[in-house]
């Protein structure tokens, strides 16, 4: 299980996480890959259904931010 | 409260005659014992169904969604703050509704009482003031009700009305002291893996014939998420995860809105202890944001208010 | 020789000047063609006139605008720093190229002299600037330290940590907004290091290495080897801008800048003929966007009339229908130069893309965002028959539109569009693990896909524009951008907060080149209250605003008084004010006074000015520090103008000013020598060491170490002047109602640092004024012209378009509950009262901002969101 790494699913809202990990590239920080970002208009957007969603499909962990 | 039973029939027929309903939502006696099931009348030669007792257990509400006529409806405190909340939420007026009010002291647990004949078949009940008898084939057996109340019941603090055109008898004490949320504070000193066996356990009887939902006033939605096939959010193999999936989400529907009626757990046929789903959200309501459900009708559902200068500092 | 690339390598007799040309066309190098016209027999298309000639055109036009920029200092005209001796002497426009993905090393740090990698290289500044010197320029250059740090930085980053920059420098300059933050992570967290010292001589030694000698701050005479020296030089006006301006008749100053008044920053001196950015004194981008903007709006006035006379309107191709037809997605993946190809492997990317469901077609670009590329997506678009387009490259915030205006000229629906952030989210943040950061592009690719095919085509709403603004706050900024969208014809209504209009410029005495503010302010004032498109709201407090760009409404209140007004643009100028510090005995001792108190004296010419016998300036108060982290740029220029004043009153008054670096920029170093020059004295103290200040017998004690003498020297004064930091106005209220963000220091924060900066993100909101941040008056000014020209330029279009992300209700599903009205923060959803679906609800699409809120909240599942919609996350949700 060592080199075992989690997946996350993550959702951003385009007005401000999402621009703040734009940002993060902007000025070059490293973090680690596992995230994979899906944009939404506004964390608002985000309902419980998704969150459970990406449990189901397989996620390790799910990650909403605005 | 057996003694309600001629002033609902009075006050129905009362009704009909001066011309102020077209339709009376009450109970009835079941087919089988301890299982008053709801009924609609729809003239005052009809009264004579209406039944109350210890056995009203499921929540009328979900016959006044989307009427169009004007209805009489019996209310003890669970009913009337899921009247409040249909009116809140538009799924009825307030103008059509002539609400005869109960004073509720709490409904027997049937699933109790069967354990504690040791599941023998019931045949008979019998009420009393402060106790009642079961009697089967070859058993008799005399409880004190307050011993085999539904364990909302024994935590509730509405157990009156809380909106009502009339009354039918003095309002009764209001439980204090009570400490509805005991089992949901063990529940959270979990660790998560403790958590997630104790609600993977819980539903693992699950069926998934959705009574729980059908049984709850707040589940009025024309097309349910689980009947839903684009996208499809729930599978409809009987996979834990899709199970988990509906008992979540089903919570979160409830949120804000939930009344701890009890109708859920009393009509689940496998038993499930489905509230303690429902009870944390309760609790948080009540912790967070000083919210009981169904009390006001000038106030909308908690999570339903958008308020940029919110007063409370953690949702700025 | 390329000299793009500041001739550091070469190029054909015929080439595209840069890759970011407009247009974007080959042309022949006449200097360097042999003249056998071959090309133009060669050439299939026919394009090429060998024998074109230059041609004379005339233009009738109403103003005209100069931005042509500044040359660079040359510094081989200074043999001391080796500059075409050694080649590893270059300037900081040559280290530039070396550092872009499309320069002569393709991005990779390399040095002229062996294509090494180097290990330490040092910056010189101030060359060619700050300079008395002959050949050389007597004013500060204003962008050198910032882009010099950066360079440091970005350099760093090239070379993946492993490389020592150094930076010499006399005061390090980074007074711009969020500028001396990110000094500090270079020299906190970048290990950029500083030194203070001006160099003198760089000697070329063995290797092509060089030898730097310096003192150190501690007075040491030092000698380091470096890799490589970069001289950050500064800007100077060209020969051929000398003679167009003597061509157009506008007057230059000593520094042969165009000659403008601070009051009107972008007017030369012929009346009609503006300028805009360098030209007119040395500044960064920001400043110079604005100015372009602020030339603009400066000429609109004199054209308003002749609006709309000669206006030629794009055409676009119909729309294709694609309802129906099964998705053909076309995949252009971005290589951004190394950006994104030097981490993310491409051509893996692409392949993979090419096997993904509905993919017809996919490549790969080195700029997809270029011109080339985007003329030739819309051929590809339509020769593939492709309906669907997913563009793996940099951010749809910056990039999307771009690409929807392709898809649009191809005849696709904009919306039939999907991104892959595959170098914000991925290749920059990923940089050393690169197979992880192309699996991680694969994925997002794979995500886009399977939501383009998903994708709808959606309508754009068109809707009427208010042809109102409504602009907050009546300071001097305010004020200026009223007055110019009233001289263009436009009705505007000021709100002010307090009685009285001008702001904090009734408290100031003169600019920095010594105009009368005041005899300004009144004039401004007059003329904005007898203008008739004016609308002035004194005492007047803004205490709610609805709506969106094009129709807002907002509330006033004036005492009990109440109105609604309807506008189509804001503008936000509620400024800013005075630091009051809690130190140094300010507000225990009248001696002690802040900047705009010693301006009040001046302005009433208070009689004890006269006894004063010696005056202390303590620069950098309140600013600059842990908690205020941020320069206040005007306040080092403030205090050579009150230093001279008191000269000028008393040339025997004793002047000290304790500093921490002087930022006199551009022109205002002037001020800076002449305070030098006239005996001001200068001590530098560091944030560790500040002064200390105490009550002598008769006068007040300063006590600062001295860092020449080390050892602590007392200053005896009857004047202490604080230059206290300015403080942003309260944003609180304002930021909610129009929905803008607000930094941590209290600014509101435009939409774009660089390009934008009067915009704000939200559409019909502008800025303007130290609302922004700290600025000059004439900054201000130009800012506020700026702000004018924005607003301006959406209230003559006389439109507005509202998205077609949208929320929509299917209303078999909803269950009237009522959530969506209650929850949503534009009032888009309503119950409707009547007709089949009474008693459910309905979205007013012109309301609904697309946010999601009720899409989620609604339990009935009856609401989706149009290019959000729930198939389409759940399809992606499934490819994570």
């Amino acid at each position: 299980m060592n080199d075992w790494e989690p997946k996350i699913t993550t959702f951003l809202c385009n007005w401000c996480s999402y621009g703040a990990a734009d940002l993060a590239g902007v000025s070059r920080f490293q973090y680690p890959p596992n995230f994979r970002v899906i944009r939404v208009p506004c964390s608002g957007r985000v309902g419980p259904k998704f969150i459970l969603a990406a449990f189901r499909h397989g996620s390790d962990g799910v990650w909403v931010s605005g | 409260m057996l003694e309600y039973v001629e002033k609902i029939r009075e006050t129905a027929i009362k009704l009909f005659k001066d011309g102020k309903v077209d339709v009376f939502i009450g109970y009835q006696k079941g087919s089988i014992p301890m299982m008053n099931q709801p009924v609609l009348i729809n003239s005052a030669d009809q009264a004579g169904l209406l039944y109350w007792d210890r056995n009203c257990g499921l929540n009328l509400c979900n016959y006044l969604t989307r009427r169009t006529d004007r209805i009489g409806i019996v209310a003890n405190g669970c009913n009337s703050r899921n009247i409040v909340t249909h009116i809140t939420e538009n799924q009825i007026r307030r103008d059509q509704l002539y609400i005869v009010g109960i004073p509720c002291k709490g409904m027997i647990d049937h699933r109790a009482v069967q354990r504690a004949v040791k599941q023998q078949e019931i045949l008979a009940v019998e009420e009393h003031s402060e106790t009642f008898t079961v009697k089967g084939k070859d058993f008799e057996e005399t409880f004190n009700i307050k011993d085999y109340l539904r364990s909302n019941c024994l935590v509730c603090t509405h157990r009156n009305p809380v909106i009502f055109d009339e009354i039918i008898a003095q309002p009764v004490e209001e439980q204090s002291g009570v400490d509805a949320y005991k089992d949901v504070r063990q529940i959270e000193g979990m660790d998560s893996e403790n958590k997630w066996n104790f609600f993977t356990r819980i539903i693992d009887k699950c069926i998934r014939c959705y009574a729980c939902r059908d049984a709850c006033p707040l589940c009025y939605c024309p097309t349910c998420f689980v009947d839903e096939s684009k996208p499809q959010w729930v599978g409809k193999s009987i996979d834990p995860v899709d199970t988990m999936t509906f008992h979540i989400l089903r919570a979160y529907h409830c949120a804000g809105r939930c009344t701890d009626c009890g109708a859920c757990e009393r009509v689940c046929p496998m038993g499930i202890p489905v509230r303690q789903f429902t009870k944390k959200l309760n609790k948080d309501a009540q912790e967070f944001f000083s919210w009981e459900a169904g009390l006001s009708l000038d106030q909308r559902p908690l999570l339903d208010v958008f308020r940029p200068d919110d007063y409370n500092d953690f949702i700025r | 020789m390329n000299e793009f690339d500041c001739g550091l390598d070469i190029r054909a007799a015929t080439s595209i000047k840069y890759a970011q040309a407009v247009p974007l066309a080959y042309s022949i190098d006449r200097e360097q063609c042999i003249g056998c016209g071959l090309c133009e027999k060669i050439c299939l298309a026919g394009a090429i006139n060998y024998h074109d000639r230059p041609k004379r055109t005339e233009l009738e036009v109403g103003a005209v605008i100069l931005a042509v920029g500044n040359e660079l200092f040359d510094p081989g005209v200074q043999e001391v720093f080796a500059y075409g001796k050694s080649p590893n002497v270059i300037t900081s426009m040559e280290f530039e190229r070396i550092l872009s993905a499309s320069g002569p090393y393709m991005g990779h740090l390399m040095r002229p002299y062996d294509r090494e990698e180097p290990k330490k290289i040092a910056w010189l500044q101030c060359v060619g600037s700050r300079d008395t010197h002959e050949c050389s320029n007597a004013y500060c250059s204003g962008v050198c330290c910032m882009y010099a740090i950066k360079e440091a930085v970005i350099a760093r980053e090239h070379a993946h940590g492993d490389l020592e920059p150094t930076i010499f420098y006399m005061d390090i300059r980074t007074y711009g907004k969020d500028f001396e933050e990110y000094y500090n992570r270079a020299r906190n967290e970048h290990g950029v290091r500083f030194i203070r010292s001006r160099v003198h001589t760089v000697n070329p030694v063995e290797d092509g290495n060089l030898e730097i000698t310096y003192i150190d701050d501690n007075g040491e005479l030092k000698s380091e080897i470096f890799d490589l020296v970069v001289l950050s030089v500064g800007f100077q006006v060209g020969k051929e801008s000398i003679k167009l301006a003597g061509r157009l008749g506008i007057e230059l100053n000593k520094y042969n800048f165009a000659r403008t008044d601070s009051f009107a920053p972008v007017a030369t001196t012929r009346e009609g003929v503006f300028v805009c950015g360098a030209i007119q004194c040395p500044k960064d981008i920001p400043q110079s966007v604005m100015e372009a903007s602020a030339a603009a709006a400066a000429s609109s006035v004199l054209l308003s009339e002749s609006r709309w006379t000669q206006t030629q309107i794009q055409e676009m191709p119909p729309e294709t229908n694609v309802i129906g037809e099964p998705p053909r997605i076309g995949v252009f993946i971005c290589q951004c130069g190394i950006n994104i190809a030097g981490v993310v492997n491409v051509p893996e990317v692409r392949e993979y893309a090419k096997t993904l469901p509905y993919v017809t077609y996919a490549e790969d670009n080195m700029y997809t965002c270029s011109q080339d590329t985007q003329v030739k997506m819309a051929e590809v678009i339509r020769e593939q028959g492709i309906n669907r387009v997913v563009v793996a490259a940099c951010t749809p915030k910056t990039h999307e539109p771009l690409f929807q205006e392709t898809l649009m000229n191809a005849g696709l629906n904009k919306y039939l569009f999907e991104m892959a952030n595959i170098r914000n989210q991925d290749s920059w943040v990923h940089s050393k693990d690169p197979s992880a950061a192309t699996e991680k592009a694969k994925d997002l690719v794979r995500m886009a896909v399977t939501k383009a095919a998903l994708l709808e085509p959606l309508p754009d709403t068109e809707l009427g524009m208010e042809p109102v603004t409504m602009v907050v706050g009546g300071g001097v900024a305010g004020m200026v951008c009223v007055k110019n969208l009233a001289d263009q014809g436009y009705e505007v209504h000021l709100v002010e907060r307090s009685e009285e209009l001008g702001g904090q410029a009734r408290l100031l005495n003169k600019t920095w080149r010594g105009e009368d503010i005041h005899a300004y302010v009144k004039d401004l004032e007059d003329e904005i209250e007898k203008n008739p498109m004016v609308h002035v709201h004194r005492s007047t407090e803004l205490t709610n605003v609805e709506g969106f760009v094009g129709n807002f409404s907002s509330t006033l209140k004036n005492g009990d008084k109440e109105i609604t007004l309807k506008h189509g643009v804001a503008v936000v100028a509620t400024g800013g004010h005075e630091y009051r510090p809690s130190e140094y005995l300010y507000g225990e001792d009248s001696r002690v006074l802040t900047h705009l108190e010693l301006d009040a004296k001046f302005i009433q010419d208070d009689p004890s000015l006269k006894d004063v016998q010696s005056a202390v300036f303590i620069q950098c108060v309140g600013s600059r520090e842990p908690d205020r982290p941020y320069c206040s740029r005007v306040c080092c220029t403030h205090t050579m103008e009150s230093a001279l004043e008191l000269k000028r009153r008393n040339p025997d008054v004793d002047v000290y000013v304790l500093y921490r670096d002087i930022r006199t920029y551009g022109e205002r170093e002037d001020l800076f020598r002449e305070a030098r020059e006239k005996g001001v004295i200068f001590f530098r103290y560091g944030l560790q060491s500040k002064p200390k200040v105490s009550k002598g017998t008769d006068t007040l004690e300063i006590e600062i170490q001295d860092h020449i003498l080390k050892r602590p020297v007392i200053l005896r004064a009857d004047l202490l002047v604080l230059a206290t930091a300015i403080i942003p106005s309260e944003a609180g209220q304002l930021a909610t109602f129009f929905k803008v963000p607000v930094n941590d220091d209290g600014f509101f924060i435009e939409a774009h640092a660089k390009l934008r900066p009067v915009d704000f993100a939200t559409d019909g909101i502008f800025l303007c004024g130290i609302a922004h941040y700290p600025k000059s008056i004439d900054e201000s000014i130009a800012q506020a012209l700026a702000a004018a020209s924005r607003a301006s330029g959406l209230i003559a279009t006389g439109k507005v378009f509202a998205s077609g992300t949208v929320a929509r209700i299917n209303p078999m599903y909803c269950s009237g509950c009522g959530v969506c009205v209650s929850i949503c923060p534009y009032s888009a959803p309503s119950i409707m009262e009547e007709g089949r679906f009474a008693g459910k609800a309905e979205i007013n699409s012109v309301l609904c901002k697309g946010c999601g809120l009720c899409v989620a909240s609604c339990r009935s599942g009856a609401i989706d969101l149009k290019g959000f919609e729930q198939s389409q996350i759940m399809a992606m949700i499934d490819e994570v």
